[in-house]
């Protein structure tokens, strides 16, 4: 069983299905049988069409073309159309989703995967520029007290005396308990 | 920086700043709009308003107070008040750690979002394939490709806390990369976060406000805001919504960490910190409210698209089963088909009956989400449908980074800075001190990259901090109001600013706000023993969804043990400066003392 889905598709450039479309539906299908089955010249004709309905779904058969009243093995025909699945979307200009075919479940496509994945790359680059970050900070602080100590140490000495007399000073409002 | 004077903050500016990245966090993005939602919508706001004012900024006042005068960080501020209960800064120290070792992996998750955000269709808007190819992987189809993007490919969540396996190799480095960022960003104290704070208080709101535009022009927005906005004044009755309002007030403001204390010892002496406390919180306040309109009208989107989606489906069911024309049948009258339908075929409809779902913009508007849920799964739902994902996605999640990178910043010299005033710790330079805190939380916090972490995330969120922080709030507000005493505060806040508080901010230290916190913390006592066995939500991976399940027994324990391990510092450390002062008075007794 065939389900066609035009108009969610295509919205406003839906075409209307009409017998132009039905024949070239059972073109494509010659073609698939012709190319993934036995290589037998299927035409149109084989492609025996019937209940149709306004939903634009239908059912069909394909018959040999040998023998008109001998009919293809269904299993044959669905491993045709799978194989052929993505030229018969195209011809209508649908994908897996619009054009169902109940029974035969698509095969899609593997994705396409990168050698790395593409957030590792992200991450690198900002690892990289957070850690260059690191780097100059520490090496800016290491000249930074490297500078300290080779200049002005009296200074230091008086600076550190001062501090420590304001400490003493701040104990005191404390230690009364 | 023992040998050099205190530092501090180059102006002002810089220390609002801070408050506000600190204070405006995840909470305000993911937690206020649920509670709007779950307690009548804009009637929240008056609980919310009346808490704020009545519990909020007097505390938050105070602890800015206790901070500047004393110019030290929260265990000598405390110290300095009274010797015995400097185990209050102690208490703050470790709810602290505890909410640093967690809170990191928060930020690895928006890293992780963030750079996948770099790919031509974003990951978490289709199922990956199953190994057939014939169609996506189970897990995923019971579940939702963003509910599988977060659990297995971002946590690779294991079904239980039980269950144990190795480590997320990709979480692992976020996270790594987080903790790298918070170095860089306190390595030298005061210095560079006062230059971060500009950016991480202010960016938030840029993409904020971008957002609020983006949202309103999407197709189903004005749903979500006017949901949100209807006033349920009924449930202005119910008193879980007063005690959410002030429990959602306290954590907001980020009370009890020693956060606060820590960033006003850096002002100056008579820095104008009343007026910047009152800002600081409206600001919190303000933001809260703005953030939930943004969320709301991405809500009404979500809800929006995943209504319409319900309808098509529905339709496209309709269709294939009766075989009616396409046209036939709209979304708009998908409803009025049914009815007809069920009447005039009534056998072949109830074939499908059980294969319609019944579509309801209301109940999905209804499904409140809060926390990493909302985050992570539905907000990326809702901007895996936007077009040009990618640009918000990046948007967005550098948002939530920003916003939990400040109020990391704020916790982490919540621990830096009373560890700085130990004599012990003072001759280790600024930069080693600060790398050694980063370096121990970092490998503690790879706990949580484990398939099992995000359970014991979510054990330390629910039971980390929030006990602990309501028993340290309210003895720091009894120990000023009581013990330190009023009066004496008052000379000292006079003594800082030039004039005394008037009446509203003592009635609150003194009052209401302690009767408020004691309220708080007897409904919790009460909700954890009438709650029985604490549960949590397991990821079910045949059902593709979260049930709820109960801890075990070692669960359980730990549970307890954050809980009493940070009280019972107050309690540890007095006893041990009584023993201590007990020592030392037998070899006082010839002293002119």
């Amino acid at each position: 069983k065939y389900l066609f889905s035009i108009n969610s598709a295509l919205g406003d450039q839906a075409y209307v299905w009409n017998e132009n479309e039905m024949f070239l539906f059972r073109a494509t299908l010659a073609f698939a049988m012709r190319t993934y089955s036995d290589g037998q010249e299927y035409d149109v004709a084989n492609v025996v069409v019937c209940d149709e309905t306004p939903r634009v779904s239908f059912w069909f058969v394909v018959t040999s073309p040998l023998d008109a009243s001998l009919l293809v093995d269904k299993r044959r025909v669905e491993e045709a159309v799978r194989k052929s699945r993505s030229r018969i979307n195209s011809a209508f200009l649908l994908t897996d989703d619009t054009l169902e075919f109940i029974g035969i479940p698509p095969t899609l496509e593997a994705p396409v995967a990168p050698d790395t994945p593409p957030w590792l790359i992200a991450f690198g680059v900002v690892m990289g520029g957070v850690g260059a970050g690191i780097v100059v900070l520490l090496v800016s602080s290491v000249k930074r007290d490297g500078e300290e100590e080779t200049g002005g140490k009296t200074e230091n000495e008086a600076a550190s005396d001062a501090i420590y007399n304001m400490s003493f000073s701040d104990d005191e409002p404390v230690t009364q308990m | 920086m023992g040998k050099e004077a205190r530092q501090n903050w180059d102006n002002p500016v810089q220390f609002v700043l801070a408050c506000v990245s600190y204070a405006v966090g995840l909470g305000n993005v993911w937690r206020f709009p649920y509670l709007c939602q779950m307690h009548g919508g804009g009637g929240f706001l008056i609980p919310y308003l009346i808490m704020l004012v009545l519990e909020g900024i007097p505390l938050f006042y105070m602890e800015l107070a206790i901070g500047q005068k004393m110019s030290l960080g929260s265990i000598g501020a405390w110290t300095a008040i009274n010797p015995y209960l400097g185990g209050i800064g102690v208490a703050s120290v470790v709810t602290s750690m505890y909410l640093c070792l967690y809170y990191n992996i928060i930020n690895a998750w928006s890293f992780w979002y963030l750079f996948h955000s770099f790919q031509s269709v974003l990951p978490w808007a289709e199922c990956p394939l199953n190994s057939n190819r014939t169609g996506p992987i189970e897990e995923c189809e019971t579940g939702t490709s963003t509910e599988y993007f977060f659990y297995r490919e971002t946590l690779n969540i294991s079904s239980s806390i039980e269950e144990n396996g190795g480590i997320h190799m990709g979480q692992a480095l976020c996270l790594l990369l987080a903790w790298v960022i918070t170095y860089l960003f306190i390595a030298r104290g005061v210095k560079s976060t006062g230059k971060v704070v500009y950016f991480t208080a202010i960016f938030p709101y840029v993409v904020l406000f971008i957002y609020l535009i983006r949202g309103f022009t999407l197709h189903g927005a004005f749903n979500g805001v006017a949901y949100m906005f209807t006033p349920k004044l009924e449930q202005l009755a119910n008193p879980t919504t007063w005690i959410n309002a002030a429990t959602q007030i306290f954590f907001s403001l980020g009370l009890g960490f020693g956060t606060l204390i820590a960033f006003a010892s850096y002002n100056q002496y008579n820095n104008n910190f009343e007026r910047q406390a009152i800002i600081v919180s409206f600001i919190n306040c303000g933001t809260s409210i703005f953030a939930s309109v943004v969320t709301f009208s991405i809500y009404g989107f979500k809800a929006t698209v995943n209504y319409e989606n319900c309808l098509e489906r529905t339709r496209l069911l309709l269709l294939n089963t009766f075989n009616l024309a396409e046209d036939s049948v709209s979304m708009d009258n998908v409803f009025e088909w049914i009815e007809k339908l069920n009447t005039t075929y009534p056998q072949q409809f109830a074939e499908i009956a059980h294969k319609l779902e019944g579509c309801d913009l209301e109940s999905e508007l209804d499904t409140a989400v809060e926390g990493t849920g909302l985050a992570f799964i539905v907000y990326s739902e809702a901007i895996m449908n936007m077009p040009v994902s990618q640009l918000w996605s990046v948007l967005y999640f550098l948002m939530l980074l920003l916003l939990g990178m400040g109020s990391m910043l704020g916790n982490i010299m919540a621990i830096i800075t009373p560890l700085r005033d130990f004599k012990l710790l003072s001759h280790i330079s600024d930069e080693l001190l600060n790398g050694l805190v980063c370096v121990f939380c970092l490998l503690l916090g790879l706990g949580f990259t484990t398939t099992s972490g995000n359970y014991w995330f979510t054990m330390f969120n629910d039971y980390g901090a929030n006990f602990s922080l309501l028993f340290v709030v309210l003895a720091e507000v009894i120990t000023v109001s009581y013990i330190y005493g009023i009066k004496r505060f008052e000379k000292d806040i006079e003594d800082m600013l030039g004039h005394r508080p008037n009446w509203y901010w003592k009635i609150m230290w003194a009052g209401v706000s302690p009767l408020l916190l004691i309220t708080l913390f007897i409904v919790y006592i009460v909700n954890y023993i009438q709650g029985g066995t604490p549960t949590y939500q397991a990821w079910n991976k045949e059902l593709g969804k979260s049930v709820v399940t109960e801890y075990p027994v070692f669960g359980q324990l730990f549970i307890a043990l954050l809980l009493v391990s940070s009280v019972s510092c107050v309690p540890l450390t007095a006893l041990y400066v009584y023993c201590r002062e007990r020592k030392r008075r037998p070899a006082h007794t010839g002293s002119p003392e």
